[in-house]
């Protein structure tokens, strides 16, 4: 996993948040880099909804 | 080369003093809000990370540019598209296509090589707004419609495939069988062939055709590269991929929907891409919600209007979907009546997909004119004569009254729906609603007095 991908997994593992809210966090990162670390997180199936569409990840 | 292209009508809405460009750099996370807040439709010339893609959006989000679009008056786009649309021009295949000058296939596949917008606050993801997808099925030929689909991964999407649709019917064909659906997904062409797409004609009709007689030219069509199925060939950009028999099982959204709400999380299938193709120095098209969709889907909503009128054998004046009612849930119409046809119009105009709320005026009324609207619907209504529900209709899961977070995965939600027959009741003599009418105005001028 890169080190982006690792990064939002570890915040999201922390507390669930709006997609925007993550996007927020990195808008330092190229948007390209962003969509890849993003594609990372769902390959590997672990995203998972609250009930107002927040993601969240269970913390390993 | 057809001439009514997706850059032809950018080259229209130019002429016509309605696009803005864009020149400084622009990153995806800030697309939706430029292009809100824009006046007119807009080009974005300079993505930042994508060298060579532009972005076009909100380029019908009024229906000035709508108007543009068809080629005729604003008050005129109803008729146009109902008259349009009843001389349907097959479409051709081409051997080659500008939507094929870029070919990315199997691992080559990355759709974070294209400028994908974020558009809205609580969107789940970035998003595809202005799809125009074509999927087929043994029995029932070729079908097109518009779909949005959710950014996932470098090779996946979600797909919305909630509502009714004939897309969703043979997804569920081939979901019996336990096999993938192939489709394929055109982004940039010409409103005419988007509002061929969302068009709810009958299953065995063609939209192809119908984008051709709206065109008043064949649409030209080219083979995809890797799935049995055709697209627009002046598309600016072509997703092949296949729907994965999984069901609703997949999140997606919420989205900002053409209802003007954000929406919830729906289950979803999910779209696995093998190829993209696209122009050189292609275009992105952003479609705005809500005003885009809206506008989009009012002439539609009024064309099906007008032509349940005609089958009801009622003669329709005039008629609008309103947009505050995102061009798709109501429908007012004025008629030429005669005895009765005001309760007949009214059941024909609650027939159409999922309108829920019908005026019905006689033609002496404006229904442009929200006063005129008024008076007719405190004059000519009783409530216990004239006012018509039906209920447990057909109805779509984004309008929250309808309560559709109760239904399964998959389910599908009802509605009821309410019509108005705002024309003078039968036996009420003419004579009662002659208008104030002050004396002398034809001939006596108010500037002859300044």
């Amino acid at each position: 996993m890169s080190p982006l991908a690792t990064k939002i997994k570890t915040a999201l593992e922390t507390e669930a948040q709006q997609f925007h809210d993550v996007v927020d966090d990195h808008m330092d990162v190229p948007w390209q880099d962003f969509l890849r670390a993003w594609g990372e997180l769902r390959e590997i199936d672990i995203l998972k909804r609250d009930d107002e569409g927040a993601y969240v990840i269970e913390a390993s | 080369m057809a001439d009514k292209g997706f850059r032809s009508f950018l080259d229209d809405l130019d002429a016509a003093g309605e696009l803005k460009r864009i020149t400084k750099p622009v990153d995806c996370r800030q697309l939706s809000a430029l292009g809100e807040q824009a006046d007119q439709a807009t080009m974005f010339e300079n993505i930042e990370g994508y060298p060579g893609w532009r972005v076009a959006t909100a380029l019908v989000s009024t229906r000035k540019r709508l108007a543009v679009a068809m080629g005729c008056t604003e008050n005129r786009i109803a008729f146009e598209f109902e008259a349009k649309s009843a001389r349907p021009i097959d479409p051709v295949t081409v051997d080659s296509a500008p939507c094929q000058e870029v070919v990315m296939e199997g691992d080559d596949v990355d759709l974070t090589s294209i400028p994908l917008p974020l558009m809205h606050l609580f969107d789940g993801g970035p998003y595809i707004s202005g799809t125009f997808a074509v999927s087929k099925d043994p029995e029932h030929g070729s079908n097109v419609g518009c779909y949005r689909l959710m950014y996932r991964t470098p090779k996946e999407t979600g797909i919305d495939l909630v509502s009714p649709s004939d897309m969703r019917f043979y997804y569920q064909r081939a979901l019996d069988k336990g096999e993938p659906l192939p489709i394929a997904i055109a982004v940039g062409v010409h409103p005419l062939d988007m509002l061929a797409a969302s068009y709810k004609a009958p299953i065995d009709t063609s939209e192809l055709a119908l984008a051709g007689g709206l065109r008043g030219e064949a649409l030209e069509m080219v083979k995809c590269k890797t799935v049995d199925l055709e697209v627009p060939a002046d598309a600016e950009l072509v997703l092949e991929g296949e729907l994965l028999p999984i069901g609703w099982t997949a999140d997606e959204g919420p989205f900002g929907e053409f209802s003007q709400i954000s929406g919830d999380v729906k289950w979803n299938p999910i779209f696995r891409i093998k190829c993209i193709t696209h122009r050189k120095n292609p275009i992105f098209y952003m479609l705005q919600m809500p005003w885009e969709n809206d506008w989009l889907a009012a002439p539609v909503t009024e064309a099906a209007g007008l032509q349940a009128l005609r089958i009801a054998s009622v003669q329709p004046v005039d008629i609008r979907a309103p947009v505050g009612s995102c061009g798709y849930w109501s429908l007012i119409a004025s008629i030429k009546k005669r005895p009765g046809e005001g309760k007949n119009a009214v059941a024909a105009l609650l027939s159409v997909a999922e309108v829920k709320f019908v005026v019905v005026t006689d033609d002496d009324i404006d229904i442009h004119d929200p006063d005129e609207l008024d008076w007719a619907i405190a004059f000519r209504v009783q409530a216990d004569q004239d006012a018509v529900i039906l209920k447990g209709a057909r109805a779509k899961h984004i309008d929250p009254s309808v309560k559709s977070w109760l239904l399964g995965k998959g389910g599908l939600p009802t509605t009821a729906k309410l019509g108005i027959d705002a024309t003078i009741p039968e036996g009420v003599p003419k004579i009662l609603y002659r208008r104030i009418k002050n004396y002398g105005r034809d001939r006596i001028k108010l500037e002859d007095f300044e």
